[in-house]
């Protein structure tokens, strides 16, 4: 299905971008400076395959794009020589640098190819947006150049991010304004640095020629810094909560494979309640680092075999407030506090710390309470992952306790959700392992 | 201005520009980031260890405050804070009964309590990009008498370290300039100085805002 999604994608986008690539070639050979040209694309190749890595705040899956830094060389050059000359250009670089990929990315030809369409395409926007400038602004100075450029990476992106943000929603099974959203919320810090860098490429070109390459490696440097600090500060977000979730589990070993189930059981909730994919992925991130307020207390207490006194259960309770105290002083993780606070609180107000009642408890913690109980109930599958006070139910009776516990201690709602979620679950392992049930 | 001024005038702002967002914003940017998700590991630390809490949070600005005045540069002074929120994140290998033991320590309890330095170094090695800080971590209960040759930014480490917690234990800087101070690297000890004659440190220092947390 997907497959064939994609040749209907391709065939639709390839249409217009092999009727442009034809219009192009017209001109291409009327255009000065071929040798120029010829050098700039070269640079712009070795920038092309020199990519860095640009997640989409996405740490759990492989969703994440490839960034290059040509795209300031394409634009210099459709402002410069026009727009047949970055459109061939555009349409080179991707499809050498996409093949070239394919051998040492091991990434498939098919998107070497859809990746040039979508050049082209993007090219030719940006080659209208200076058309534009040009129309506006007859008479050549400097601030036409700045005006044009402005406006050929501002089209050049626009175009760019809506055939990608399509290609990721087709291809990935996300929602098309999310992606858009996405490859949209880092713009204007990007579009400023790209922009910076084309007026540098283009006047020095212009006036040095070809020597004029060699003058712009320093702002070329300059501009792969800024994308490589970028991609570490994601990357260092992701790296924060994996290294929150490996000090619960140091905490309390029991918690380790909790964490990652109760995780990914949440995020499917998530899902299957509809909230938004960025929202899915915070509840993800909020169910890894649920009993991060365990790390605080007495590893007696939590690793006591018995029951627990009054004294030592007062304690345990208030695991809820000290995680959402320990993550509260990271603004980046500030979103998830409130649900860590209350994936204690229950419907009837009997829950803990804080006694909410119903609405007042936030979604995403009453999903956190519905899939924890649920985990805790069944336990893990080797002695370590079991607690060490209770036996462990099956599924089929854990479910029940649900059921049973659902509009008093979970939200009924959720509960129905869950049910889905794990019915789901089963039909899928069933399928795997040949119809043996777990 | 020839339209060749004005090209070269472009170039050079959008240069200066460049290199400025790239080689001064972003690092700053990201130090900030770094700095933030370690303030979450030091913050579980602290609530761990009784009237701790918010410990780091103090520290930070002094320990930049004097490594600015004894000319330390600004890769070190980053080095400095990342320090500050990592230096005990080994006590989540320590005890929870050692840690909060209300009397004084056994020689044993003592030597456990000791390798959390160790500990919180090694966790430091195993963070990328922070492998840098590992030493000043090893190194933040450093005595001047006894390692002199020690980095200067160890010293400091060490000295603000301390004098944190005399401060909390009801002390007053000047007091612990004069006292154990003595033990700690003198240029460290007079800039302390200097910087407390200035302004009055333990009154901007909301030492008991943890309080209600612990009762």
């Amino acid at each position: 299905m997907r497959k064939r999604r994609f040749w209907y994608w391709i065939g639709l986008t390839s249409l217009p971008a092999g009727a442009i690539l034809l219009a192009a070639s017209d001109s291409l050979a009327r255009v000065p400076a071929i040798e120029t040209l010829f050098w700039l694309m070269l640079v712009a190749l070795v920038a092309e395959l020199f990519l860095v890595r640009y997640p989409l705040r996405h740490g759990y899956t492989d969703l994440g794009i490839w960034m290059s830094v040509s795209t300031p060389i394409v634009i210099a050059t459709i402002v410069l020589y026009g727009w047949e000359a970055g459109v061939w250009m555009d349409a080179v670089i991707t499809l050498v640098a996409g093949l070239a990929n394919t051998l040492f990315r091991s990434t498939y030809p098919r998107w070497a190819f859809l990746n040039t369409v979508q050049s082209i395409l993007s090219a030719f926007c940006a080659g209208m947006a200076v058309a534009g400038v040009d129309w506006l602004i007859a008479y050549e100075s400097a601030w036409r150049y700045v005006l044009a450029t402005g406006a050929a990476l501002g089209a050049y992106h626009l175009v760019n991010s809506i055939l990608i943000s399509t290609n990721i929603a087709l291809f990935e099974g996300v929602q098309w304004g999310w992606a858009i959203r996405q490859n949209l919320s880092a713009f204007p810090q990007e579009a400023m640095v790209m922009l910076l860098f084309s007026l540098i490429v283009g006047p020095l070109v212009k006036t040095f020629g070809v020597s004029g390459l060699v003058m712009a490696l320093a702002p070329y440097l300059t501009l792969r810094q800024a994308f490589m600090l970028w991609t570490r500060q994601h990357d260092l977000y992701h790296q924060t909560i994996r290294s929150l979730g490996f000090l619960v589990q140091k905490a309390h070993p029991y918690t380790g494979g909790h964490l990652q189930r109760v995780a990914q059981w949440a995020r499917k909730v998530a899902q299957h309640l509809g909230l938004p994919p960025e929202r899915c992925e915070l509840v993800y991130e909020a169910a890894l680092l649920h009993d991060l307020g365990k790390t605080v207390l007495d590893e007696r207490i939590l690793n006591k075999p018995g029951r627990l006194t009054p004294s030592e259960w007062k304690q345990i309770k208030r695991h809820p407030q000290l995680g959402a105290e320990i993550l509260s002083g990271t603004p980046f993780l500030v979103p998830v506090v409130p649900w860590i606070a209350y994936h204690h609180e229950r419907p009837d107000g009997k829950g803990y710390p804080y006694g909410l009642k119903g609405d007042q408890i936030p979604l995403e913690a009453r999903i956190i309470a519905v899939v924890d109980a649920f985990d805790a109930m069944i336990g893990g599958e080797t002695p370590s992952q079991q607690r060490t006070y209770r036996k462990a139910l099956s599924i089929s009776e854990a479910l029940h306790e649900l059921r049973r516990g659902a509009g008093t201690q979970f939200d009924p709602t959720v509960v129905s959700v869950f049910e889905a979620v794990v019915g789901e679950w089963q039909r899928e392992q069933q399928r795997l392992q040949g119809g043996v049930k777990r | 201005m020839s339209s060749f001024w004005l090209t070269i005038a472009i170039v050079a702002f959008c240069m200066g520009a460049l290199g400025y967002y790239a080689f001064v914003v972003l690092p700053n940017q990201f130090h900030r980031w770094r700095c933030q998700s370690l303030r979450a590991f030091a913050r579980a630390v602290e609530l761990r260890t009784q009237g701790r809490f918010g410990s780091a949070d103090l520290l930070a600005p002094l320990v930049n405050e004097v490594a600015l005045r004894l000319g330390l540069p600004l890769q070190e002074r980053r080095r400095l804070e990342l320090a500050v929120y990592l230096r005990d994140i080994g006590m989540v290998g320590i005890p929870y009964a050692v840690l909060n033991k209300p009397t004084s320590l056994t020689p044993i309890e003592r030597l456990t309590l000791d390798r959390h330095a160790e500990l919180s170094a090694a966790i430091a090695e195993q963070i990328p990009g922070l492998w840098q800080v590992a030493p000043l971590v090893r190194q933040h209960h450093v005595v001047y008498a006894e390692q002199p040759e020690a980095p200067l930014a160890a010293h400091l480490l060490s000295a603000l370290d301390n004098l944190l917690v005399h401060i909390q234990q009801g002390y007053t800087p000047e007091q612990w300039c004069e006292e154990a101070g003595a033990r700690y690297h003198p240029q460290v000890v007079a800039t302390v100085r200097a910087v407390c004659r200035e302004r009055p440190l333990a009154e901007s220092l909301p030492l008991h805002r943890s309080a209600a947390l612990w009762l």
